[in-house]
Order: structure tokens, then sequence, then C-alpha cells
């Protein structure tokens, strides 16, 4: 099958909307998506993007059941680790079940690292749920290493009343 | 302990950030994973396109360190986005030098960053933990953070240079 691997443009918002959609379905999370198109265009096309995205494209012939030609994307972002600087995290790789087994995942993912490269990133980082054996296998056997297990590393977060609360805590200036 | 402020870091701040990181990644047990030096701080922190935020907590000159340093933590943050809520804050490092904990700064920077990540518009603040760091852990929770990796089996991967280079050389 013959695909395209491009950076997404603003026009792509609506269906790179739809895919993050589908992977949260896939995660069993569709509850916890609370952002649009408007909020994708906004922060990943303005003067100061908090993403970048490529997206996945196959021709016309080849579109999906529903009729989409974008059938994958992989959204990053640059972090700065403290021990050895940039570093590239990427946030979701997600292609279309009926597209898979094509190498498209590779290719995008390969895309992120070409872009992780030409930037001097020292490594990309990820997050994988424990129950995800299709997804473990495929990022192990590119050489990614687990750091919850090695090390120990849990990820935290502080949102909603909890964030509120911290926050209405703060010294006054 | 008297008083301390709590402020923005600034390029004069680089050694100081650096020599907290080090001290930091000794507890961590991971000191010789450190490779960033100086320059690249001060590059990456402070040119046109900063890549990460610092807070500093300082110290009068008559409450300085055993060693004599008057800047005594940091916290070192930035920006990153989750396609399902948007924009959130990602706390990097934070940390407050041994003989200066327990007088409440831990507390302030965490509330002057959770302050910082409401009014810049994120849903929420981040960060990791190593599993047998007992003291953060409970730190954290008490102020209701929760446990992605144990609630939900979030694990985090990594891959290397060396892999990454594999995956961008055409076979």
């Amino acid at each position: 099958m013959d695909f395209k691997i491009r950076a997404a443009k603003q026009e792509d918002c609506k269906e790179i909307s739809r895919m993050i959609i589908e992977l949260a379905v896939f995660e069993k999370m569709q509850d916890q998506v609370k952002i649009s198109t408007q909020e994708l265009e906004r922060d990943g096309f303005c003067s100061n993007p908090l993403f970048e995205c490529q997206v996945a494209e196959v021709s016309e012939e080849q579109k999906s059941s529903q009729g989409y030609t974008v059938v994958g994307y992989v959204l990053y972002y640059y972090t700065y680790s403290t021990w050895m600087g940039l570093t590239v995290f990427m946030e979701d790789l997600y292609v279309m079940p009926e597209y898979r087994g094509k190498g498209i995942g590779k290719g995008l993912m390969s895309k992120v690292a070409q872009v992780g490269k030409e930037k001097q990133c020292t490594r990309l980082q990820l997050a994988v749920l424990d129950w995800n054996t299709r997804s473990l296998d495929f990022y192990i056997m590119k050489g990614a290493r687990d750091m919850t297990a090695s090390e120990g590393w849990h990820a935290l977060r502080f949102d909603g009343e909890a964030l509120d609360k911290l926050a209405a805590e703060a010294p006054k200036d | 302990m008297a008083n301390f402020i709590l402020r923005k870091a600034e390029p004069n701040d680089v050694s100081d950030i650096l020599r907290m990181i080090k001290e930091l990644a000794k507890y961590e047990e991971m000191e010789e994973q450190v490779i960033l030096t100086e320059k690249e701080l001060l590059e990456d922190g402070f040119g046109d396109h900063p890549f990460y935020h610092c807070f500093v907590g300082e110290v009068p000159k008559e409450k300085q360190s055993s060693e004599g340093f008057t800047v005594v933590a940091f916290a070192m943050y930035y920006f990153t986005y989750d396609p399902w809520i948007g924009k959130l804050l990602y706390l990097e490092d934070f940390y407050v030098m041994e003989e200066f904990r327990g007088f409440g700064m831990g507390s302030h920077i965490l509330r002057l960053l959770s302050e910082t990540a409401v009014k810049t518009r994120c849903s929420s603040m981040h960060f990791i933990v190593a599993e047998n760091n007992t003291p953060s852990i409970e730190f954290y929770k008490r102020r209701g953070a929760s446990d992605l990796s144990s609630e939900e089996g979030w694990r985090l991967f990594a891959i290397d240079k060396e892999d990454l280079k594999k995956m961008t050389t055409p076979k």
C-alpha cells in the first residue's frame, strides 16, 4: 500500500480530532476527551505551537470504508531533561485499524525520530498503558526501555479541584 | 528560618541550578547521568526560544548554606500537550537543599507552580517520581496528586540516541 507521511496542516485538525477520539475509545477513556478541532487548531498552529503533528495519507482509491484518506497521526512536543537537555516526547501514535500492518506506524515514528535528530534531541520518550501488549511489543522491538519497570518512575498529576486548591494557596505578590 | 524569596531564575543562576540538578540526581542515585553543561542550560533557558522555565528559592546572606550558597532551591518546568485536555504544565525538577527543608519552601514553590499553571490556561500539572522516593510521593499525595501509573497503568518508556538513529536510517 502506498502512503505518504507529511507534516499536518491546520486543515487536518478535523481528521486528527476524529482519530484522537478513536484512540481514546481504544484506550477505554473516551469520556476524558474534552478538547475539539478549534482548540487543536489554536494550540498547534499559532506562533508558539504547543505541539507538532505528522499525518499518514493514502490516495483516494485507498480511502477508508467511511471515505477518509488521512489514516494515521503522530502528535509530539519537545521536553527538557535536566540530565541531557532537549528531548522529544511522543504523545500520541495512531493508525486506523484497517491500515495496520503496512508500515504506517513505523513510518510515523521514524519521522518523529528524524525530526528529533535534526533538532539534536538526545532521547525520545513516550507513555504506554500496561495492558496494551501489542504496542508494548512494537516499542520494545525498536529499543524502547520501560523506565517504570527498570527505574520505578511513576507519572503523577494535579488536576481539577486539586490544582485549583493548590493555586488558591499560592503566596501573594 | 526567617525568610526566603521565590523568583524567576536569571542567566546568572545557571551555575547554582546545575549544582542543584547534580545534587538532586545524586539523591535519585543517578548522578552519572547528568551530562548537561552550564552553557547548554544558559542557551536553552535564556535564548530566543526557551525550552524550559525556572523558579529559584533564595535566602539572605546571613542564612547562606554551610558552603556559602544563597540560591538553595529550584523548580524547572515547561509546557506540554494532552490531545484530550490541551495545555499542561510539566514539572521536570523540583528540589530544596537538605539543610533548608521543613521550612515551607517546597510547599510555597509547589503553590507558585500551580498558580502559574492556572494563569497560563493549563488543565493539569504533571510530573514523574521514582516509586522508592516515599517522602516525595507522600508530599504530593497529601496535596491531592493522583498516581497515573498505579491508577491507570501508564508506563514511561525511553528510546535513546543509538536506537533513534537506527529508526531514521532507511533500510
